[in-house]
Order: structure tokens, then sequence, then C-alpha cells
């Protein structure tokens, strides 16, 4: 959708910005800027389902932190320091969050070539936070894991088997991701756009695809949005049975995980029977979608039918086996006060109280609307039972979709020209939570910054908080109850 | 040590049973996972593996980190020669039930100072991990053998086990509850699930695995052959326990003994595969409450002990 643009004088930003958050039907969608001389505040209405942005110039590269009065700006300020190298004054805490210490203090992706060539350079703090105390000791993890998952740093400092503060530290694949989707023709946006996180492939194409039709004022035919939404759910479904898996595998439930891994090969079949790709992979593009499944619609219920019933009897012997409701009940809380603070979203947001689901605000009024249910416990086992309900919800909208799929064209020609001087937002319920693609144009039409805020770079900080005072030994499986995502955040 | 018939069958056994255990437990996780997995004998290979590898040291580690493995190893190796885990005189007579447990003492503690050498914080907290686990599980394991012992009017084991049938004056109660804590303090020793998950690759809720991290190369092969023969050892009493036990209820015939007792400690892998197909690792602070099964049942099988003694 097309955003309403108001400038906003600097100092009024702040006094602002915590006015508009205390209406529970507002959000902070992203901070960020176009070119390092400005701020961009893009804050969502609920109510009235539309998004705006709020422009604040500034002279310099500082401005006045908001860290301090509104905790959900951390990680935005965190990220326009590392991509412009611009300062939050009075930011308590500023540590690089996109780069590692690899990078040179010079480097700073999204400023422009003429100020990179003035040669400034930004101090870096690369030191972790120093917990004192008698037999406190640290217990450095990663970025390289013994399993296959992506690099990530953790610090945690801990008091005999408990944790007492974990830092988090990410950008080891920082790709320049949005530098790049700034230089690629139009019709090539969408594939790398979908590679911003592989395992969010769908969602974030269709973010993408969302945000281009609204700056091109293309109608995407009825058709290619319910196939669409058939895409993302699949993709929900997929990721969630992985997740369930890989939680089954961290509580030493192998027989489980198999079985998990066994119900994600069937869905990836589904996917693939949708789209062509298993990972739903250069499916959906601006205007439509690429491919046609009625011919293959038949071997999709076909695929489908027994797949509910599998995958319940394993998530029955999973979910209310006494043992596993133990070892998760309790573990990785975070408090309904903490995740609205710093605006969780997704699985993560709806166990701990935070009932927003960018399905019931801003999705096409033409496709039908998820049930929604949150927990308000806020720990491992309200996340695993919210995966479990969300794998429900998906079968149910995939066979309602499937019942209901109208007939038409699939695709409207692909754009050449977008409107100049605007901002555009595509927003999507990925599985992870909301996620935002924020495109704006220059005078010309070009896309002049564009802008990916994943679903993690919320709840990274909500995972930092959740594991105070648990188990050294539980780390895991509260990190595995969030499930983030480190490309997605780290562009 | 002379070369007897049984001794023999030690030697043969010694060389094949503890890798034979630890791939029938393999073999059968796999199956419960729906994979072919690794060939039964993989263990063995990975030992030969291992020992042409180069070793990588760390540059802060002493000679104690070098030593640790090789202690551990000769001394499960004269623990394996001198107990008999097989219902036969062991090569080596004369093991006492207090030179067992020190001797199995001296060797945690090697493996303890030898993965705090390391400096890896990894391998630090699980040797603090072991060190309080078996802490906790000694008292269960070491009242288990008293009870035998106060029954058997002896505290050397080859008089305890290794003893023809009719020759066995120690109660059916006092070998199954023996069995009993055995069983679930040697689920602590040999750090299976439901205490540490020997398959995962989580470093952060290890134990064995995590104190063992910085080894590589033949000291890693060592570690590895040690930890097969300790789980022969415990398996092998274990067995013995059950296999004594039933003798109790059924007669057995003298030649069957020993076979019985390899077929108890096959199907001990099986169960201990099964356990780890179907239960989950239990969170850290609800360990003690699991090691508390196991002292209950040596407290038991003491308390057996010294009531069939007094009537007796």
């Amino acid at each position: 959708m097309i955003s309403i643009i108001e400038p906003k004088d600097e100092m009024e930003l702040l006094p602002a910005l915590k006015q508009w958050l205390q209406n529970d039907e507002h959000r902070l969608g992203l901070i960020t800027s176009l070119d390092g001389k400005q701020l961009v505040t893009l804050l969502l209405d609920l109510a009235s389902r539309q998004a705006k942005c709020w422009i604040t110039e500034f002279a310099g590269d500082s401005y006045r932190s908001f860290t301090s009065s509104v905790p959900q700006a951390h990680w935005f300020e965190r990220a326009l320091f590392d991509m412009y190298g611009l300062l939050p004054k009075g930011h308590p805490r500023l540590k690089p969050a996109l780069l590692n210490e690899a990078y040179s203090g010079i480097f700073a992706p999204l400023r422009s070539l003429a100020e990179h060539d003035e040669g400034k350079s930004y101090e870096r703090d690369l030191s972790y936070m120093d917990v004192g105390g008698e037999g406190v000791y640290e217990v450095p993890v990663g970025p390289v894991h013994a399993g296959i998952i992506e690099p990530g740093h953790f610090r945690l400092s801990c008091m005999g088997e408990r944790i007492l503060n974990l830092e988090i530290r990410l950008g080891f694949l920082h790709r320049g991701v949005e530098k790049r989707l700034t230089e690629v023709p139009l019709t090539k946006t969408r594939f790398i756009a979908e590679a911003v996180a592989s395992d969010t492939a769908a969602a974030n194409a269709i973010a993408s695809a969302q945000a281009i039709e609204s700056l091109a004022g293309l109608v995407v035919p009825e058709k290619a949005v319910c196939l669409r939404a058939l895409a993302l759910e699949i993709e929900r479904l997929s990721m969630h049975v992985c997740d369930l898996g890989g939680m089954a595998a961290d509580l030493g439930c192998g027989a489980i995980s198999a079985a998990f891994s066994r119900l994600r090969g069937s869905v990836f079949r589904l996917g693939e029977l949708l789209s062509g790709s298993r990972f739903l992979r250069a499916y959906i593009l601006p205007g439509g979608v690429a491919r046609d499944a009625d011919r293959y619609l038949a071997e999709f219920a076909r695929t489908l039918k027994p797949l509910r019933k599998e995958l319940n009897v394993v998530i029955d012997s999973f979910i209310s086996d006494a043992m596993v409701l133990e070892r998760l009940d309790g573990v990785g809380v975070l408090s309904p006060a903490f995740a609205k603070e710093f605006g969780l979203v997704g699985v993560a947001g709806r166990a701990s109280a935070v009932s927003y689901d960018v399905r019931k605000v801003f999705q096409n009024k033409i496709l039908p609307e998820p049930r929604i249910r949150f927990e308000s416990a806020g720990d491992a086992l309200s996340r695993t039972k919210i995966r479990v309900f969300e794998i429900g919800t998906s079968l149910d909208l995939i066979e309602q979709l499937l019942a209901s799929l109208p007939s038409g064209p699939i695709a409207v020609a692909a754009p050449e020209l977008l409107v100049p001087d605007s901002i555009a937002v595509g927003i999507v319920e990925a599985f992870r939570g909301e996620l935002i693609h924020m495109i704006s144009t220059d005078n010309k039409g070009r896309i002049k910054r564009y802008a990916v805020k994943d679903p993690s770079l919320n709840n990274w900080t909500g995972l930092a908080i959740a594991v105070r005072n648990n188990f050294l030994a539980d780390f895991p499986v509260c990190n595995k109850s969030f499930g983030l995502s480190y490309s997605g955040h780290d562009l | 040590m002379i070369l007897t018939s049984a001794n023999l069958v030690f030697i043969v056994t010694l060389t094949i049973m503890p890798f034979l255990l630890i791939g029938v437990i393999k073999k059968i996780k796999a199956c419960f996972q729906n994979r072919v997995g690794p060939p039964v004998f993989q263990s063995l290979y990975n030992l030969v593996k291992l020992f042409n590898k180069d070793e990588i040291l760390s540059k802060d580690c002493s000679w104690i980190f070098r030593s640790g493995p090789l202690i551990s190893f000769s001394g499960m190796l004269l623990l394996c020669l001198s107990v008999p885990w097989l219902p036969l005189q062991p090569p080596v007579p004369g093991c006492d039930i207090f030179l067992f447990v020190y001797v199995l003492a001296l060797i945690r503690f090697f493996s303890i100072i030898s993965s705090i050498d390391a400096g890896s914080p990894f391998s630090s907290f699980a040797a603090s991990r072991e060190a309080t686990l078996s802490f906790l599980a000694e008292p269960a394991f070491v009242l288990a053998l008293v009870a035998l012992g106060i029954s058997a009017h002896s505290s050397d084991l080859a008089l305890i086990f290794g003893q023809p049938i009719e020759n066995n004056r120690i109660p059916l109660s006092v070998w199954f509850f023996s069995g009993l804590a055995l069983f679930l303090s040697g689920i602590v020793e040999l750090s299976r699930m439901p205490i540490d998950d020997p398959s995962t690759h989580l470093e952060l809720t290890m134990v064995h695995e995590a104190m063992v991290i910085e080894n590589s190369g033949p000291n890693l092969a060592l570690v590895e052959w040690s930890y097969a023969l300790k789980l022969l050892l415990f398996f092998g009493l274990i067995a013995q326990c059950f296999v004594y036990s039933l003798s109790k209820i059924i007669a057995l015939p003298p030649l069957l003994l020993p076979l019985s007792v390899l077929v108890v400690m096959l199907a001990l892998g099986c169960l201990t595969a099964m356990i780890e197909s179907f239960s989950v690792k239990l969170s850290w602070g609800k360990n003690p409450d699991f090691i508390a099964y196991a002292v209950s049942m040596s407290l038991l099988s003491s308390l057996a002990a010294f009531a069939m003694n007094g009537g007796s």
C-alpha cells in the first residue's frame, strides 16, 4: 500500500512517537533513513488499515536517540548506525547490529559514494557487557555452531548453571541486500527479495510484489491473490513443522523429530505441486504468480488429505507427552509487558499476549480470515502451543482456499514504471511474524531506497530477555522456541 | 595370569562386546528414526580412523590433558581384566569392591582435571557438571555393591559375581534391587538419556561430550575406547545381577550362564536405545530427582541385605 508521508520536526518526533504507541491499535513498523539525511519512521494504524511515514530532516550525522523512551527503537538505531554511520545521541548501549569485527570503521554500506570518499570513520564499540561478581563466568557460543544453522554469536554470562545475561551479536551474514535491491532492474528484484531469508522466500516475494504493485498501480487478479496466499500458508506449515521437529530434536526425542522431518517432506511436495519449487522460489512476481497450478490440483488434494491425519498423530504424541510439557513449562518466560514494550511479533508475540497478526489487518479482503489464538504465559510451551495451533489454521486455510479458488488470469503484465517520489510498503504475516518491505522512489520513478524489516529484528531482543535466570542447558530450548532468522536480520 | 578357557572367553568378548553394544544401541535408535543407521561396528572403524589422525592441542594445555585419556583407558582396561563382568573368574584375581570404586573415582578425577586443563569454557562447565552428577550418583552405585557384599560375606568382587549358581547365597531381592540401582546409576555414569543426550549437537546441554570437546585424534580414540569399556563393565555387572535374580526363579543350566549374561547385556543395550528414542532429556534441575530413584533402589537393596543376613 502507498504510505502517507508527513514531515515531522526533530523536536516533535519523540513525543509524537510515544503518544502514537500509547494506542493499542497503533504500531511502529520500522525506523530507517532514505539517504542518511533524514529519519523515516513507518507507523501502522491497525484500525484504519493505513501506513504513514514521518520524515524528519536533521542536520549533520547525529540525531536524538529514542531508545531510552521507546525500547523497540533499539535495534533500528543500531542498524542505522551500521548502515549510514548515523549516531543516535544518548543511546544507552550502541553496538553494531548488522556488521561485525571484520568490517572497518569507514564501511557504512548505504552511505553515498561521495560521503564514503570523505573517509569519515566511525568508532564501533565491539566490547561485551562485563557482568561482575565472584564466580561469574562467560561462555562464548558461535558464530560457528555444531549444527547446520546460520552464524550468530551468543555471549552468555553465567553464575553456576544459571544465565545472568545474554548478549547477541549478529551481522556475520551481511550481504548488502538492501543496496543491491536498488541497483538491479525491476524484473530481477524478486529474486533478490526472496533471498533475504530463503526459508521465508514466499513471504518476502509477496511483500516485495505488494510494494511494487502499489507503486505501479497494478491490481492483481483474484486468482493470483489466492495462489499467493496458498504459497504463504504452505510456507508457514512447512516451517512450523520444521521448528516443532527441531524442538523435538533439542529435547532428545529423536523418533518424533524424524517423523516431523518426513512430514515436512510432504509439505514440500505441496509447495512443488503449487509452484514447481519445493521452497516456493521464483513463483511470486509483481503482477501475479508465475505458473498456473490447475492441472496439479487433484494431486495436491491427494497429498493434502492424509497429511492432516498424520500430522495430528505426531503432534499429539509430542505435545501431550508429560515429560515434554514439564520440560517446556516455565522455560524462557517473556512477560507480556516486555513483549509489548519491545514490539514483539509473530509466534513469540502471540505467546506473550500480543494478539497482532498481519493477516487480520492488512491482507486482501477476498482471502479467508484465519483464527487467531494467543497465550499469556510467554514461555517455551506457549510458543510451541501457538505453533501447533497455527499448523491447524494453515491446513484449514489451505483447504478453504483450494475449495474456493477463483478462475481467471494468474498475472497481469509486469510494471515498468513506478510512481515517482512515493513510499510504498508491503506487509505480510510470514511464519515468524510481521514482515515489511518498504520501497521509496526518486523523482524519475526509480527505486531509491529498499528497506526490509524481518520479524526477527523485533524478536531477537525478546530472546535475550527470555533466557535470563534460566539454566544454561535450557538455552537451546529457548532459542529454538523463538526460531529466529539470522540472514533475515543481517541483510 | 594364566590362559584358561575362561580367560580366553573374557579376552575375546572384551575385544568385540563394547563395540557391539554401542553399535546395537545406535542401530536400534536409527530404526526408530526410520534410518538405516551406521554399521554395527562403526565405532571400531572410527577408532582405527582416529588413531591414524593427527592431534590438535590447545597451546594452553599441559601434560595433564595429554595423559588424562591414557589414564582413563589403562584404568578401564585394568578393571575389565579384574572384575568378573561375565559370570566367570576374571584373568586378574582379587579385585575388591573398594578398589573398583576408587579406580573409577581416580579415572573420573583425571578426566575432570584434564578437561579443565584444556581451558575451553565448554569442557570446564561440563567438568563441573560431571563432578556434580557423579557426586550425587556415587552413593547409589557404592551402596548397591556393598549390599551385595554384605549378603556374600565378602568384599571381593570375584566372590560376589562370577560364582557358580549353586554357591550363590545372595537372595533374589538383593540381586534385583542392586541390579536396578546399578542400571539407574549406570545411566548417569555412562551419560545416557535422560540425564545426558549422547547424540545431541548442542554443546550447552552436554555433559560427557562437552568434557571431551577439545580431544582429537588418538587422544579422542582413547577417550572413546575407555567409554566403550566402561559401558561393557557396567552392563556386565547389571546383566549379572539380573541373570542371578532370574536363576533364583527358574533353574538355568550352568553352561548357559555366560551366554545368558551376554544376551541380557544386549537386551540392556536395546532398553537403553528405547529410552533414548522415547524419553525427553531432563532439565538440569530435575537430574537429582532421577538420581534419587537410583539411591532409593540401593537403599532397598541394603535393607534387604541386612534383613536377610540377620535371618540366616
